[in-house]
């Protein structure tokens, strides 16, 4: 290969990789906040972003609703079903039982009846397209082409995830889901009501994953499995370290960019197994995480 | 006095293991009250059950003459009774300013929350220069401050303190005392849990002592320092 070649294939893997990185990291960051939190991978969130992305099919195109009221309306539906999940199930599995295995089934459970619902409907069972909002003209940065959809994608993402940086960063109530996942016992003792920011956790690690739908949603095809790219958003959040958000966020672009980059040096066929390739360099260099501090220590 | 803080006959049970049983005791408006015993014998278990962190199995718990044994625990910091527990809880990734923030968690009066930590800073000052520290950063002496001045940050009206001395110099022991009985004197009654006898004897005017989940002994402190029985036991 070239040297002018390469520098356009890193140009391209670059840029695209952000793009479809920044939706790895929406992703990433919402399985991460749940973690963080209470310690439970949501193994349900690929389900959950699925759903959210039929949830909008089904209002815009065969309920014909604007775009304006399907969005807040999809996004209003994620939030309300992952909350009363925590508050209804997740609560009383934890009641019984205590052990967290049973609430990482209970997780399974839900991505099964979310991919059973969305079966049940008919509008799973053969690949459909949804609407692009913005237009797929495209545009050039440097020597790598992208589509105005693309750079919306990005800018979405980037503003959401800042969004939810200054939530935990600067609100009571991020503050309050950064007391509940650091110190539980404590946090009630402030007077902390630990179940109601447990589904407002939930809730919002609902909208994020819904809102990474509908960006990607126009870019690929639907089909009831969609939600197997959580595989990649796990990678990154185990690349970030798993309990931390920008790490998540990191985590996310990295995936996305050697996705891109394997894909264009090596061979399209090579891509499923770049993120266990990151992965495993991370997990041999830097066990804890690139962003992971406490890990291993908070348990003991 | 009024008592603000009564438990009648309070059983606790951790899943089919009874921790305390038939425990009753009074706080009066404006007192320290002193909760001694043994390892195990049931004090944080008293006080968890105060805080609705443990569920009670029989008896009453009344704050003001209100019942609160069926309450949640974010009620009952709301109804004016804060807990600073053992072992230093504090959120160890957040600066000290945060953990004093999260403190008036149940308030939205700004001002008031700001006017308190300055107030908090005035009982405690080193905790002013450790203000943007982590808190797990703190040594164990700064910490316990932290989490007493922290638990104030709700603006209680009783305090229960689970082993302040726990792990600390005899030194910082008399300093964290001093600060207990100059809260007191402003007006916070408090529920004292100590292993350290002699100190809480000292400070308080009232004690219960705790044996496998009942209580065994209680008495003025006055006459239980003197209590023969009581000096073997646990003062040595
Ligand atoms: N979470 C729990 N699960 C089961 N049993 C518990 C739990 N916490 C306490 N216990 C048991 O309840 C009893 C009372 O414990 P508690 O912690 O109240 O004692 P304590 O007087 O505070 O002791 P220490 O001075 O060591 O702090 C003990 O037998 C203890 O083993
Ligand atoms: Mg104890």
């Amino acid at each position: 290969m070239d040297l002018e070649l390469a520098i356009l294939f890193l140009q391209q893997g670059l840029v695209s990789g952000l793009v479809i990185g920044s939706v790895y990291a929406l992703l990433a960051l919402s399985i991460v906040m749940i973690f963080k939190t209470s310690e439970v991978p949501n193994f349900a969130a690929g389900e959950v972003f699925m759903a959210a992305a039929y949830c909008a099919l089904f209002l815009m195109v065969f309920r014909a609703l604007p775009v304006w009221l399907a969005i807040p309306l999809t996004l209003a539906t994620s939030f309300l079903v992952a909350a009363l999940f925590r508050r209804g199930v997740l609560t009383q599995v934890a009641k019984a039982s205590g052990s967290p295995v049973n609430l990482v089934i209970a997780t399974l459970g839900l991505s099964y009846v979310l991919k059973g619902l969305v079966r049940r409907t008919g509008y799973g069972d053969t690949p459909r397209s949804f609407p692009a909002l913005v237009s797929t003209d495209s545009v050039m940065i440097g020597q790598a082409s992208l589509t105005r959809l693309d750079m919306a994608i990005f800018v979405a993402a980037v503003v959401v995830m800042a969004a939810v940086f200054w939530l935990f960063a600067y609100t009571k109530v991020g503050r309050s889901m950064r007391a509940v996942g650091m110190n539980p016992k404590a946090a009630r003792l402030m007077g902390v009501n630990i179940e109601r920011v447990h589904m407002l956790v939930w809730g919002l690690s609902a909208v994020i994953s819904a809102i990474a739908a509908l960006l990607i949603a126009p870019k690929i095809l639907m089909t009831a499995e969609m939600g197997s790219v959580v595989t990649m958003a796990f990678a990154a959040a185990i690349v970030g370290g798993f309990t931390s958000l920008p790490g998540a966020v990191v985590g996310g672009f990295v995936i996305g960019i050697v996705e891109n980059l394997v894909g264009l040096f090596i061979s399209s066929r090579a891509i499923v197994v770049a993120p266990f390739l990151v992965i495993m360099l991370v997990l041999i260099f830097r066990p804890q995480g690139l962003f992971g501090g406490r890990f291993a220590i908070k348990k003991v | 006095m009024a008592d603000l803080l009564e438990l009648r006959s309070v059983s606790a049970a951790y899943g089919r293991i009874q921790a305390i049983s038939g425990i009753s005791l009074k706080v009066p408006e404006g007192a320290i009250i002193a909760l001694l015993g043994a390892n195990g014998a049931g004090k944080t278990t008293t006080l968890n059950t105060i805080s609705r962190l443990v569920p009670v199995t029989s008896g009453s718990i009344l704050f003001e003459g209100k019942p609160i044994e069926r309450a949640s625990s974010h009620a009952v910091v709301r109804a004016g009774i804060s807990q600073v527990p053992e072992g230093r809880e504090v959120f160890r990734d957040m600066s000290v300013a945060e953990n004093l923030e999260m403190g008036a968690h149940g308030r939205n009066d700004r001002a008031g929350i700001r006017s308190d930590i300055e107030r908090a800073f005035d009982y405690f000052p080193i905790l002013k220069e450790r203000i943007a520290q982590k808190a797990g950063t703190l040594s164990g002496g700064e910490q316990q401050m932290l989490v007493i001045a922290r638990a104030l940050m709700a603006r209680p009206r009783v305090l229960l303190l689970d082993e302040p001395s726990l792990g600390l110099s005899p030194l910082l022991v008399e300093k964290i005392f001093s600060i207990i009985r100059r809260l007191n004197a402003d007006g916070l009654s408090i529920l004292l849990v100590e292993q350290n006898a002699s100190v809480a004897l000292g400070a308080s005017s009232y004690a219960y002592i705790l044996e496998n989940g009942e209580v065994a002994v209680e008495g003025t402190s006055a006459d239980l320092k003197q209590d023969d029985a009581v000096r073997r036991s646990y003062i040595g």
